[in-house]
């Protein structure tokens, strides 16, 4: 199931409780202070909505909005 | 002493709203429709409810920075809306005192079911491995504490307690005994209950004592108790602590009373209500004798209502003639752990008001129900509520409020 890249920033926000303007790509979890809770909840909601599997490992504090989202968008291709 | 009140149930959000509505004689039970999406199933319920507007609470929490907080039950997010309200009310609000001198005791019959809910429906009804990862911590019973502390950088003790239809009056009770002890100067107390969901309605449907029109507390022909939701917060505060700072004192919260039945699981009994009743007389210092407004557990249904009338006519006898019995469930629902709460911030509101709210619903009274029931709104010059709770499970507790001086 392709996923917009929109659409993916808006499951983003409202998992984290962020204005979609503050979800810049080359901000880092870290610096949008998303708790480790609050990530999990967004892959979560990426997988049930996108139909994708995100491994969590591959990222941490000082991965950026912009580095998920295009994952995502690559895992939802074809 | 009693210095900030706040509610939100279906009559309303806030206090002033709820009063301007129970006190005109206005009902807050219609039918309520819950759907709940599960994948491409539909899940609901169709009934007679007293239920809320979730989006109109939300709504009120807007301003706030709960992102902390994380994800929040209607359970959490009414006790929020609730405190508020009794905390603002109170002038409290960034107060020192909140530290380290203030505490949290809540009463909660049943948890986050919203979220319970749509994660098990994820589970058994889509075959799903994983449920959203916030389920646990959302949903636990004592969210609603944790959140309200989190809110307000409350370090003292804070806790949700849990005991069916008498929770937050145990819960109010209790706080009482910790600002007594000198171990708090300021507790919030009170309760919140979201329990319209589709497996929580089912659940109740089963056990054979929803109504299928309305609740008719004390009437011939009542069908049994309409469930609602919400929460009711109030701030209790030492004597000394509130004079210091020059409060406004709402009313004192003058004694409490708890005892437990023993005996079955859903049918009260006399005794064990009777004791609850005579000890919050003992504990206040008040005497039966002196003309109270009587909030009544009143439920509607076909056991709880012959049996409380029983015991009030026990304890009080023939100066029963000069009290005045309400029984508010009539007009908002039965909100399970939030419902003494809710009764006790009304019942003060009815003394400062000088007003007890109508009983509604009563199609005849009932031989068996003989008490000085108000059935229109009636001008009272009571200074004394005595508020009770006898819960499933034969968990009783009653509350007495003294009128502000």
């Amino acid at each position: 199931m392709a996923a917009s890249r929109d659409a993916i920033f808006q499951i983003i926000a409202r998992e984290t409780s962020l204005d979609r303007d503050s979800l810049r790509p080359d901000a880092t979890l870290e610096e949008l202070d998303i708790s480790s809770l609050d990530f999990v909840s967004a892959l979560f909601t990426i997988e049930e909505e996108c139909g994708v599997v995100i491994d969590p490992d591959r990222f941490g504090p000082t991965s950026t909005i912009g580095e998920l989202v295009e994952h995502v968008s690559s895992q939802t291709q074809g | 002493m009693v210095t900030g009140m706040g509610c939100v149930s279906g009559l309303g959000l806030g206090l002033e709203t709820t009063w301007r509505r129970i006190s005109r004689g206005e009902g807050a039970i219609r039918v309520a429709e819950r759907q709940m999406a599960v994948g491409e199933q539909e899940f609901g319920f169709s009934g007679p409810a007293a239920w809320l507007h979730r989006s109109e609470c939300e709504s009120r929490l807007v301003t706030r920075d709960l992102r902390r907080l994380g994800q929040l039950d209607p359970a959490s997010t009414y006790a929020l809306v609730a405190m508020l309200e009794a905390v603002g009310e109170a002038g409290l609000m960034d107060h020192p005192v909140l530290a380290r001198r203030t505490g949290v005791v809540l009463g909660c019959g049943s948890g986050g079911n919203a979220t319970i809910d749509l994660a098990y429906a994820r589970l058994y009804a889509q075959g799903r491995a994983k449920v959203h990862p916030q389920t646990i911590p959302s949903s636990m019973t004592s969210a609603p504490a944790s959140h309200i502390a989190m809110l307000l950088g409350i370090h003292g003790p804070a806790f949700v307690l849990s005991s069916a239809c008498a929770s937050s009056a145990h819960a109010i009770g209790e706080a009482m005994h910790m600002v007594r002890s000198g171990r708090l100067d300021v507790a919030i107390a009170g309760g919140s209950e979201a329990c319209l969901s589709h497996g929580s309605w089912v659940a109740w449907q089963s056990l054979g004592v929803l109504a299928s029109d309305t609740c008719r507390p004390f009437s011939k022909n009542r069908k049994g108790m309409v469930l609602g939701e919400g929460a009711a917060i109030l701030v209790l505060e030492s004597e000394a602590h509130a004079k210091a700072r020059g409060a406004t004192i709402l009313g004192e919260l003058a004694g409490y009373g708890a005892s437990s039945d023993a005996g079955a699981m859903t049918a009260p009994n006399q005794a064990g209500i009777e004791i609850a009743i005579r000890a919050a007389h003992s504990d206040a210092g008040i005497a039966p004798g002196e003309p109270a407004l009587i909030s009544a557990h009143g439920t509607g249904t076909a056991v709880n209502d012959p049996v409380e009338a029983a015991a009030t006519n026990a304890v009080y006898g023939p100066v029963l003639a000069g009290h005045t019995v309400i029984a508010t469930k009539s007009a908002h629902g039965h909100l399970i752990g939030a419902t003494a709460a809710l009764e006790f911030v009304i019942g003060m509101k009815a003394l400062a008001e000088g007003l007890a709210p109508p009983v509604l619903n009563l199609i005849e009274p009932d031989p068996a129900c003989d008490l000085p029931l108000a059935l229109e709104a009636r001008p009272i010059a009571h200074e004394v509520l005595v508020s009770n709770s006898f819960a499933f499970g034969g968990l009783n507790a009653v509350l007495i409020g003294r009128k502000a001086a």
